[in-house]
This record gives structure tokens, C-alpha cells and sequence, in this order.
């Protein structure tokens, strides 16, 4: 008799997955141990495991022997592996109710306790991914965790922006050869999993994406990202500084952060880890530490704006108001002339050009999110 | 440069750094003293295996920084018996690189390092 399951999750890693966490096709948790070979095919033993207890495993309250030895129904398993744990992995349900001695951990194998107390630290450990505990300081939530529709809805796109924005500059600085091996699809996305907590309106937020076998997330490269916007909150003029080092949507992203925590008067505080990290990161401003770094930035010209190359067919252009649509291999690209920009007279529907744009984002009032116009600068046959 | 198993491209990656200092790292072994054995990459182990990780990941060596850790490994069915070498690197060793937390490891020996003088089985 089988039964199927899939990894989610590397829990203990030394020359290959040792223990390991599953999922089964409706959603039963498993925790796996390799053993002893066996005809030169990788082993392990697998366990059914309570969500809670696995949990505690997880933050290091519990050892693997009892994991086992307390397991559900006195089911266990064997896996045996013929191409590591990719995919469906078939368990052989052992009939035998006692496990051999040698197919058990010795007592005592539990992993690290995070020496973290705090809430991201826990949950990050408890959850396997990385957390971001975001906590905001309206009017409304000086009596109890409340905060205005509007207000969270918009919070919550602008953060989400200014991680997009972050994780996209982190590509940046990734070096060439390396960036191959990013995953990055929607490596952005947050997702809410705690939408408010007692004693002030906290979100808890994790990476949308599975993390790794290792527990990372990509989305940590963004975060790495804010936090260096962040570091220098209480000196304006560095604060400023280093923000314009970053220009492009990244800091006009930041930018309207700034000016939404003024508008509705609240502060802003973030913490954030990963599942084996021995400290979180803690960042923050208060709003009269942003109203100085606001008034700097706002007199910067072109904070937000980007430079775009685009290279395709030409599918609309309207001379009269300057309006185009440019085909191009990621899509179909539509935006204005600038102002001191080149009129679109002569240019041919169908034939191919290289448009150089500046894209300049703004935000949707009620959500935070952006919209994004491009200004054709520059443009020339492909 | 030369490495004691043959590497993709890339490998080791931009991140791992070249040892350039003493230090010391854990590995665990069957037997005192330790033999080549137990030195081997899981890809040497396991030629035609497919690994959740890279294929440079899968060609190096797991070691720990922490004695600690080494030792609850140690606990785990399949390494039950085994010892703790302490392992000496300094230049020449090759590149190491952390690949996770707290204290893993991955070690890309040189070809020409002696593994085997700088293991000594901790007690």
C-alpha cells in the first residue's frame, strides 16, 4: 500500500536533505529522516505530524525521537529515493507497528531555538518562511487595533510597491553571473497572513514564494534593499542622500511612503526574518523624521523617473496628441511623447523601432498602487 | 585552479570567498583515523541522482562552523556512530561558502589540499 506526498521544506540539511517536512494531497503533514541506505538508494523514515507539534519542532521545543515515537495513529513509512525529493514521492506504509532502533535519531536532536523573542523572529521559525511584521500608528488605533479601510488598503499597496521596487533594485546589484539563479518569479509578493494583532495595528505579512530548501526567501534581497533606506532616517540630509542613490522607482516609491505616513499621521516600524536567522532586522520612521526628508526630495527633479529602452513594432501613432503603442517582445507598451520630445510624424505602423522613454510612476489615490507613463524621448528605426 | 572534483561553470559561486585565514570547520566521519571516504560530494556519491540544489552546491563538501552543530548531526539514524573531525583550513584549502543557517557550510577543496593531515577527530 502507498500513499503520495511532496516536500515542502528542508528542515535539516548535511550533505543532502536530512529531515525534511511534507505535504500530502489534502494537505496531511509528514516529517521525514534519512536512514541507512539501503541497496545504494537514498532512505528515509516518514512520520505523520500534528501541524502544532511540527511547529514546535520547528522552533526547537521538541525532539525528533518523540516526533516520531508520538506520531499519529502509529502509522510510519518508509521513502525509498531513487533522484532526490523532487516531485511526487511514494511512502510504502509499513506494517509493522514498532520502528528498529537504528532507524531512530538518538534523543536530543532538536533544532536551534531562534534566540529571537520577537514576533517575526517566532513566526519566521514557526512558519518556515521569511516574515515581515509591519506596525502602524494611526489616530484611530491609540485605543485598540483599528485603522481606517482606506488607510490600510493604501498602506498596504505602497508597501507592497516599494518592494517591487526593492527587489528589482537588488537584481541590480546582483552580479551578472549569479542572477541566472535567482527565482524570480513573483519573488515580490507579500502575502498577509495576521491581519491585526492587539496592542497596536500590526500586519504580519510572509514571502508569497516557497522559499528555498534552506528556508530563504528572494524576497529577503528586497528587504536588505529597504532596510538601507531606512538606515539613516535621523539624519535628513544622509537619509536624502542615499535615497537619491537609489533613484529611479525605487526612491519615488519610498518617496510616497514618506508622504502617505504624514498624511495620515502615523508612524511606521517594521521587523523581518528568515526561518534560521539568530536576529531580525528592525527599521522605522516616525513622521517627524520623514516631514525633513520629504521636504529635501521633493525638490529633486526626476526622483521616480526611470529610463526604459524598448524595441519593437509600431502599432499606433497619433501625431496630433503624441499618443503610441509600441509591440514589443514582452508585451505591448503604450504611452506620450515628452514635451521637448520628437513628434511621431513619418514613422511607419508595422515597421520596427527603439523607443528610449522615461517612465515616470504615479500612484493610484485610494490603493497605492501605481500607474506607470512612459514620455518617448528618443526613437530611431530597430 | 584545480579542485579535487570537477565543477560546473560558475562554481564556486561569486559569493563564496577563497579561505585566506585559518579557521576551522566539522565533518563528520566514519572512523579514526578519518579515510578519503568520507570526504566525498554528494554528486560523487550519487553520479546519477537528482538534487534539489544547484549542481555546484551538490559537488561540494558539508561542514559546519560549529562544533555543536556537527554533534546533533551526529544524532540523525544515518550518521549514528560517526565522529566529529575538527577539520584546519588555511590558504590553499580552497573556497568556502555559508549556505545555511546556523553554521552549514559548503567547502570546495583544492586538488591539492591534504584533507586527511588537517582532520583530527575531536574527543
Amino acid at each position: 500500500m502507498t500513499r503520495t506526498i511532496r516536500q515542502t521544506g528542508t528542515l535539516f540539511y548535511y550533505d543532502g536533505p536530512q529531515v525534511f517536512e511534507a505535504l500530502d494531497a489534502i494537505g496531511g503533514h509528514y516529517l521525514g529522516v534519512m536512514v541507512a541506505p539501503d541497496d545504494a538508494r537514498d532512505r528515509y523514515l516518514v512520520v505523520g505530524a500534528d501541524p502544532d507539534r511540527l511547529r514546535q519542532f520547528r522552533l526547537g521545543l521538541i525532539d525528533l525521537r518523540t516526533m516520531i515515537m508520538d506520531r499519529p495513529y502509529g502509522e510510519w513509512f518508509m521513502l525509498h529515493v531513487d533522484s532526490g525529493l523532487d516531485g511526487d514521492l511514494g511512502l510504502e506504509v509499513i506494517a509493522d507497528p514498532d520502528i528498529a532502533d537504528d532507524l531512530l535519531p538518538v534523543a536530543g536532536f532538536q533544532l536551534q531555538q531562534t534566540s529571537t523573542s520577537s514576533v517575526a523572529g517566532i513566526e519566521a521559525r514557526a512558519r518556515g518562511n521569511l516574515v515581515l511584521e509591519i506596525t502602524l500608528t494611526p489616530p484611530e488605533s491609540a485605543r485598540e487595533h483599528r485603522i481606517h479601510v482606506p488607510t490600510y488598503v493604501k498602506a498596504l499597496g505602497l508597501l507592497q510597491t516599494i518592494v517591487k521596487h526593492a527587489f528589482g533594485w537588488a537584481l541590480r546589484d546582483t552580479p551578472q553571473n549569479s542572477r541566472s539563479s535567482v527565482r524570480r518569479e513573483n519573488a515580490h509578493i507579500l502575502d498577509v497572513v495576521v491581519p491585526a494583532e492587539a496592542g497596536s495595528f500590526k500586519l504580519i505579512l510572509v514571502g508569497s514564494q516557497e522559499p528555498d530548501m534552506f528556508g530563504n526567501n528572494e524576497i529577503a534581497r528586497a528587504l536588505v534593499q529597504l532596510d538601507q533606506l531606512f538606515d539613516h532616517v535621523s539624519d535628513p540630509v544622509e537619509a536624502a542622500k542615499y535615497a537619491q542613490t537609489r533613484r529611479g522607482h525605487l526612491a519615488g516609491a519610498y518617496l510616497r511612503l514618506l508622504e502617505f505616513l504624514v498624511a495620515h499621521d502615523t508612524d511606521i516600524q517594521y521587523e523581518w526574518a528568515e526561518p534560521l536567522s539568530t536576529h531580525t532586522q528592525r527599521r522605522g520612521i516616525s513622521i517627524n523624521q520623514a516631514k525633513p526628508i520629504i521636504a529635501i526630495l521633493s525638490t529633486v527633479q526626476d526622483l521616480g523617473s526611470e529610463t526604459v529602452i524598448l524595441t519593437g513594432a509600431l502599432t499606433k501613432a497619433d501625431v496630433a496628441n503624441g499618443a503610441w503603442r509600441l509591440l514589443t517582445s514582452e508585451g505591448e507598451f503604450a504611452g506620450r511623447t515628452a514635451e521637448n520630445g520628437p513628434g511621431l510624424g513619418g514613422l511607419k505602423i508595422e515597421s520596427r523601432y527603439t523607443f528610449t522613454c522615461t517612465e515616470e510612476m504615479s500612484e493610484v489615490q485610494t490603493s497605492g498602487t501605481e500607474t506607470r507613463l512612459l514620455l518617448l524621448m528618443k526613437h530611431e528605426p530597430a | 585552479m584545480n579542485y579535487r572534483e570537477p565543477l560546473p561553470n560558475d562554481c564556486p559561486p561569486p559569493e563564496a570567498s577563497e579561505i585566506a585565514d585559518p579557521r576551522i570547520v566539522f565533518r563528520l566521519v566514519r572512523l579514526d583515523p578519518p579515510t578519503l571516504d568520507d570526504f566525498r560530494s554528494q554528486r560523487d556519491e550519487q553520479p546519477t541522482a537528482s538534487f534539489r540544489l544547484s549542481e555546484c552546491q551538490a559537488r561540494g563538501l558539508s561542514v559546519f562552523a560549529v562544533q555543536g552543530d556537527c554533534q546533533l548531526a551526529a544524532k540523525l539514524p544515518k550518521f549514528r556512530g560517526r565522529l566529529v573531525c575538527r577539520v584546519n583550513l588555511r590558504v590553499g584549502s580552497g573556497f568556502i561558502q555559508q549556505t545555511n543557517r546556523p553554521s552549514h557550510h559548503t567547502w570546495w577543496p583544492f586538488a591539492n589540499y591534504d584533507i586527511l593531515s588537517q582532520c583530527e577527530v575531536a574527543t
